[in-house]
């Protein structure tokens, strides 16, 4: 159960998402252009800076904000402001946040309009300054940079950075995944054919029952994933819920393409905006088989009498 | 928001009881023979009566009637400790699950006081009596009726698929007791059937794994006194479709293959190569959070609520787990199927597997009943 601090946020920032995040920025955001007036919103209302403790607000409300921005498919890198700001304090800079990759750092998102990039490595954290972008996206068109770094030192992060990433992006899919439910339902309401609503026809009524029980499992993987916060559990929870959750994105995103037929595939409907999310956001920090590994490993340790135990003695 | 599953974690005291069972289940390994986690392999009153001894048989009921008024994820615990360990559960199983709650919210106070206290004790094993050769999804179409005769009725016809009717004391049978009219749902009732009695045959049907676990059960001019009828006469659609909630929530809708997977950790080994984790991982990935929707639903009916679509969503979900959980592990087993407890455990599952989709409310029903609870129909 929501606590009601964390009801607010979530409600306050469901409204400023919902009129600074609509099909037109997020048209925009595909042609580069930096959702500015969204961005100015989340920082004068401080959702950049729930992640810092002195703010007042539990860790788990970072990602239930962040569940409501996968709902909206914000385009400003919420996730990267808040994981920053609660890592490296409160800047006035922009900083984002990326993989290295060999010399450089891959995966950053706006990286082009980054003053500083928190680059993670290894279970560690370094930050520098941006001296040279390389743009690119992922597949929904959101900016994905590589960047070079300059001015590089070590940060302390205690937290496990990597498997909070992964756990954002889990957040970011959960709620996502609850609007391509919700678009599947309302579209099969309203499209008509062969005299009703397609709704009323077994077919797709058992393709949405499928999809349906796969974001409700969807959200109570990352409901579990987001508890174990600060626990001692928390690497295999996160890998539990990236997997799982990676694994119900395959199966919604087609089936709700296929309820919407042609006209979901049009780049005008919205539909695209967050199966192409969900789509991406499954293989960034980690895709099912990664986080399969590690926590198969982890249980292939403990060994076949005491995975009974593992598993019940789960929160 | 739609079907959403709390966050609900087992209060300390479940969680104590967990060390209680698996104690209980060590000292009692010897029942424990059958190398799969299904709640319809090895049925054994002994040990149904072991479990009734330490209260853990009708947990939830009432005290005046046997019962132990534990919680609902008290019960959990229970049930699931059980089938991870394989222990053979069926032959109280419905009557512990279903008749029990059954007679509780429909039944007299006769029938309460008549039946539940030897349910709770283990010794007393209830059978369902819902299918027919003719009626199976469409459980209205029930064709076995029932006439009035002094003291009671006669009943005629003919249930099918009835689990462990062949040794167990009785079956809740829905009959029809009036003619079918416009209303398919009006005019049905269950009676409590006493499987030994006059004018009841049963005949064990053998099933595809060899096992002789589900029977067909014929009735001509089978007495049942009146105070054997369960709730109203006429009201049996109501509570038949309440039954079968409890039928369908719990952990024994993702359970049933468990044991291949604990074999399958076994035979990998504490080295596992990159697909064998992946393998691993990706099994447990889907219980862990199967077993949570489960112990959601169970807090559901800790707080007295009816979570019918939730429970038909986890069973949907369950059992698909089920099915694809030996897949999984076949297809990554190092050695593939060479003789073993990973083979043996497997080849049990995969012979039973057909059924897990069937039994408690086929898929095509279930999606039905999740389709509703979205609104769709």
């Amino acid at each position: 159960m929501m606590n009601e601090i964390t009801q607010m946020l979530v409600d306050s920032a469901a409204r400023m998402f919902a009129d600074g995040s609509t099909k037109a920025v997020l048209d925009d955001v595909e042609l580069g252009v930096y959702p500015q007036a969204l961005h100015d919103m989340v920082v004068e209302n401080g959702f950049d800076r729930i992640g810092i403790a002195a703010e007042g607000f539990a860790t788990t409300d970072v990602f239930e904000l962040l569940k409501s921005a996968g709902r909206f498919a914000v385009g400003v890198p919420l996730a990267e402001m808040v994981l920053a700001a609660r890592w490296v304090g409160e800047s006035g800079d922009f900083v984002s946040i990326g993989v290295v990759e060999g010399a450089r750092v891959a995966q950053v998102p706006w990286g082009r309009r980054a003053d500083r990039v928190l680059a993670l490595v290894d279970g560690a954290a370094r930050i520098g300054h941006v001296c040279h972008v390389t743009t690119g996206t992922n597949i929904a068109g959101e900016p994905r940079d590589t960047v070079t770094l300059e001015a590089v030192e070590e940060i302390a992060v205690d937290e496990g950075p990597f498997e909070m990433l992964a756990l954002s992006r889990v957040a970011l899919m959960a709620g996502c995944l609850e609007r391509v439910l919700d678009l599947g339902l309302t579209y099969a309401g309203e499209r008509e054919q062969f005299g009703r609503p397609i709704s009323k026809f077994q077919a797709i009524q058992h393709a949405l029952a499928v999809v349906a029980a796969e974001v409700a499992a969807a959200k109570r993987a990352a409901d579990a994933a987001i508890d174990a916060l600060g626990g001692e559990r928390f690497a295999q929870e996160v890998a539990a819920a990236k997997a799982r959750v990676g694994e119900a994105v395959g199966i919604v995103a087609e089936a709700v393409h296929q309820v919407h037929g042609a006209m979901g595939f049009t780049h005008e409907h919205e539909l695209h905006h967050f199966t192409r999310r969900l789509w991406a956001w499954r293989d960034e920090y980690g895709n099912e088989v990664f986080w399969q590994r590690r926590l198969g490993g982890h249980l292939a340790k403990l060994g076949a009498d005491h995975v009974w135990d593992f598993v019940a003695t789960q929160s | 928001m739609l079907l959403h599953f709390d966050r609900v974690s087992l209060p300390d005291t479940a969680q104590n009881l967990r060390a209680e069972v698996r104690t209980f289940l060590t000292r009692h390994a010897d029942h424990l023979l059958r190398p799969n986690s299904d709640f319809s392999s090895g049925h054994d009153p002994a040990f149904s009566e072991l479990l009734g001894s330490r209260g853990w048989v009708g947990m939830t009921w009432p005290k005046e009637y046997g019962g132990a008024e534990r919680t609902f994820f008290e019960r959990y615990v229970v049930t699931e400790e059980l089938l991870a360990a394989g222990a053979p559960v069926s032959a109280h199983w419905i009557a512990d699950r279903q008749s029990g709650p059954l007679l509780l919210r429909y039944g007299s106070a006769q029938q309460c006081a008549r039946f539940l206290p030897d349910i709770a004790a283990g010794r007393s094993f209830f059978s369902i009596g819902m299918s027919e050769p003719n009626t199976g999804s469409d459980l209205a179409s029930v064709r076995t009726s029932a006439r009035r005769t002094d003291g009671g009725w006669l009943v005629n016809g003919t249930k099918l698929w009835s689990t462990d009717a062949h040794r167990n004391h009785y079956m809740v049978a829905l009959v029809r007791t009036e003619p079918p009219s416009e209303n398919r749902h009006a005019g049905l009732s269950q009676f409590i059937v006493e499987l030994s009695a006059d004018g009841v045959e049963v005949r064990p049907i053998r099933n595809m794994s060899g096992g002789e676990d589900f029977n067909e059960v014929v009735f001509t001019d089978a007495f049942v006194a009146d105070d054997q009828v369960v709730g109203e006469p006429g009201n049996g659609w109501e509570q038949v479709t309440s039954e079968l909630g409890y039928e369908r929530s719990g952990p024994e809708r993702f359970l049933s293959a468990f044991r291949v997977f604990v074999e399958f950790v076994r035979l990998i080994g504490d080295d596992p190569a990159p697909h064998e984790a992946a393998a691993i991982g990706r099994i447990a990935s889907h219980l862990m959070t199967l077993r949570r929707m489960s112990v959601s639903v169970a807090g559901m009916l800790e707080e007295g609520k009816s979570p019918a679509v939730e429970a038909a969503l986890v069973k949907e979900l369950g059992n698909n787990f089920e099915k694809a959980l030996p897949e999984i592990a076949r297809l990554a087993a190092p050695g593939g199927l060479s003789p073993g407890s990973f083979r043996e455990a497997f080849t049990d599952t995969l012979l039973l597997s057909p059924s897990f989709t069937l039994r408690g409310g086929t898929r095509e029903i279930l999606r039905g009943v999740i389709a509703r609870g979205l609104g769709l129909r």
